[in-house]
């Protein structure tokens, strides 16, 4: 045994037929699994000319060797497609219990493709797939469907990965949903499957996983253990949850407030960490061997539900200017409810505040306003009134009424929590990301703002383009294994290839785990290029370029993307316009 | 008698489980002169439990601990020596992380 579940189901939806092939060698030795096996099977099946809802687009749900193996945070999956928001080659990655129930059903991954007839799910059931009837469930919210396919199967330990109604109506930033509360949630993945008429995934099953070396697994697990448990960040994450970062961003005033306008919050408190651990927090809550338990379960008033993590929190509260803090854990859960992707969803909203209130566009919607914030989430997740317009995404609603510069966004996804004018490396990470619009594809924030593994200095540029090069490939690495991106606030290179060395069987050490994390993110790029993108897209919105910010320590500073660029571009081996080389390509063994 | 004059007065803010040990927003008289360590000797002092929280050994602060003067990190400023300015703002941070 190698970690590995050892199959791959092909559900071809037009035929209604799922084919299942063992899990082939070079694919785990080339790209390990997770986001390595989506972005490598996706590419090779799919026509870069596509159109990212039409029936040639593919999803593909993976699994890494890490995920289900009892490894402490072992617990992700990540779901590959075309984003029908950015156009790229993305892959978003989701936790929960999902993954793991994938493998003991018997999958390392999943190959959807086609559209069906009528809505279908897909059942994984110990070694066999097959495609069930799902008619009944369209319309259906998240939870809704996950509670009726556990009781058509009358059976409790199956797990399910759906779409909501936003993903039926084809929302550019519908997610998708496992477990009612844990989203792959960035990039319209969500979109994808309801353009397929895939309503959901359901895994069951207990087959084996084991390692290759289980004795020599045990002595690495608890090395991590130990790293993990005793780590200072890991237990604040335990403690308050992701969102305790909205005090440190703010006190660093780098966190973007009404659209960016500024970065600083004011009532920053009413919507941190602290006030949701003392006010509506009820329990943490972890995924698969989770240790840390940084989910949020809250309750207030009739509401219950997980959330909000810090980027939602940021993006419903200060990016809005709304500081009641229960309507933002309250539109947190109507995107797990409908499936909406729940950075997008609040940053087009307050995209469309300013311009509404710049006289743009004719809304009555103003910055501060949480009833009217929570009205837009459902008429999104709908596509109803304005929310039809919405549904596309801040970039495509800012552009139909002239005004492009309001959207903040690259490559047409919406930008994260964090102000790039007072992060460089973080703007370049961001800038540079082969998904579009993104802080997990290469966390600077970490080494730049909670000084981990060491402190850079945010304002500074020098330096930075090779710190985001080994955080981008390191995370592409991460995303492969199956483990959660948290454990590198404690964990290192070695770590992880240890791991991945005593549960595959395969050599691997810490220069090859990058490597492949190279591979994998090389892979994107090439794949983007052939898609359009290029150097020009390799930026941010013009207001972080060129309007300095005007508070606080990095007042007067804006994101100084030409003292990085080229640098980034010649540490990767790229050319000037950002194509890898013939010479880098064959290092890496593209074509 | 020492002159007011030759007194500043800071904002401290605590944050995360630093709250548990200390208040979560005070005001400092200091004399002229003081600096983040001088604050932080008065902290201490003043907080039981707090010391343990934020220095590793005298004079060296715990792995992850931020500790910003009007929202720049003092590690970029001059460390422990960074002289504070009436009416400064000190924001204090146990590690925490997210994303």
């Amino acid at each position: 045994m190698d970690g590995y579940a050892g199959k791959i189901a092909y559900a071809d939806l037009s035929a209604g037929k799922v084919t299942i092939k063992p899990t082939p060698p070079d694919l785990k030795r080339q790209y390990i699994g997770g986001r390595g096996f989506g972005i490598r099977l996706l590419t090779d099946m799919v026509d870069p000319k596509i159109d990212p809802l039409g029936e040639k687009n593919v999803v593909v749900f993976a699994a890494g060797p890490l995920t289900g193996t009892g490894i402490p945070l072992g617990s992700r999956y990540e779901v590959s497609t075309i984003s029908p928001l950015s156009g790229t080659a993305m892959s978003a990655n989701s936790g929960g219990v999902f993954g793991w129930k994938m493998k003991k059903a018997g999958f390392d991954a999943v190959v959807v493709t086609g559209k069906a007839k009528k809505p279908v799910y897909l059942l994984l059931d110990s070694g066999k797939a097959e495609l069930r009837d799902a008619a009944g469930l369209w319309g259906k919210t998240t939870g809704q469907v996950t509670n009726a396919i556990t009781d058509e199967l009358k059976d409790k330990s199956v797990r399910v990965s759906c779409i909501g109604p936003a993903g039926e109506k084809l929302v550019l930033f519908a997610c998708i949903i496992n477990e009612k509360t844990r989203a792959a949630g960035r990039g319209g993945a969500g979109a994808v499957m309801g353009s397929k008429n895939l309503k959901a995934i359901a895994a069951r099953g207990d087959l084996p996983i084991k390692a290759a070396d289980e004795e020599q697994l045990n002595v690495i697990k608890d090395r991590v253990r130990k790293k993990i448990e005793e780590n200072g960040i890991e237990q604040a994450l335990q403690k308050y949850g992701t969102a305790v970062l909205v005090n440190i961003i703010n006190e660093n005033y780098v966190l973007p407030t009404r659209n960016f306008q500024s970065a600083h919050f004011p009532a920053a408190e009413k919507v941190s960490g602290e006030t949701m651990a003392a006010t509506i927090l009820k329990q943490n809550k972890g995924c698969y061997a989770c240790i840390v338990k940084c989910g949020r379960v809250c309750e207030f008033d009739s509401e219950a539900g997980e959330g909000p993590e810090y980027e939602p929190d940021w993006a419903f509260g200060p990016d809005c200017g709304i500081d009641d803090l229960k309507a933002v854990a309250r539109a947190n859960n109507i995107c797990n409810e409908y499936g909406l992707d729940a950075i997008s969803a609040p940053t087009t909203i307050a995209c469309l505040m300013e311009m509404a209130e710049k006289g743009y566009v004719k809304h009555p919607i103003r910055f501060g306003d949480a009833k009217g914030m929570l009205k837009l989430v459902e008429q999104i997740a709908k596509r109803e009134d304005i929310g039809n317009e919405l549904a596309e995404g801040s970039f495509r609603f800012a552009t139909k009424y002239g005004h492009p510069e309001c959207s903040m966004s690259s490559k047409r996804q919406e930008l994260p929590a964090y102000d790039p004018r007072g992060i460089q490396g973080y703007g370049l990470a961001t800038a540079t990301s082969v998904r579009g619009g993104d802080h997990v594809y290469g966390y600077m924030i970490s080494p730049e703002i909670l000084g981990s593994p060491e402190k850079l200095d945010p304002y500074v540029t020098k330096g930075k383009a090779g710190w985001v090069k080994t955080f981008q490939d390191m995370t592409a690495a991460i995303d492969a294994s199956g483990m959660c991106l948290f454990t590198s606030f404690a964990l290192g290179a070695q770590d992880y290839a240890d791991l991945l060395a005593a549960t595959t069987g395969m050599e691997i050490d810490a220069a090859e785990l990058l490597k492949i994390g190279e591979r994998i993110w090389n892979l994107q790029k090439l794949y983007n290029i052939k898609r359009g993108f290029g150097r020009k897209d390799d930026t941010l919105p013009s207001r972080l370029l060129n309007e300095p910010l005007k508070e606080g320590a990095p007042s007067g500073q804006v994101w100084r993307r030409d003292e990085m660029l080229d640098e980034y571009y010649t540490l990767r081996g790229w050319d000037k316009e950002g194509t890898p080389t013939k010479e880098k390509r064959k290092e890496l063994g593209l074509a | 008698m020492t002159n007011i004059r030759n007194r500043i007065n800071v904002t401290v803010k605590s944050f995360a489980t630093l709250r548990e040990v200390m208040d979560a927003q005070i005001r400092m008289d200091l004399p002229e002169g003081a600096t983040i360590r001088s604050l932080l000797a008065e902290l201490t002092g003043r907080y039981e439990g707090l010391n343990e929280l934020i220095f590793a050994a005298p004079d060296t602060l715990r792995d992850f601990i931020n500790i910003l003067k009007n929202g720049r990190n003092i590690h970029f400023l001059a460390g422990l020596d960074t002289p504070l300015d009436d009416r400064d703002l000190i924001a204090l941070f146990p590690p925490v992380a997210g994303g």
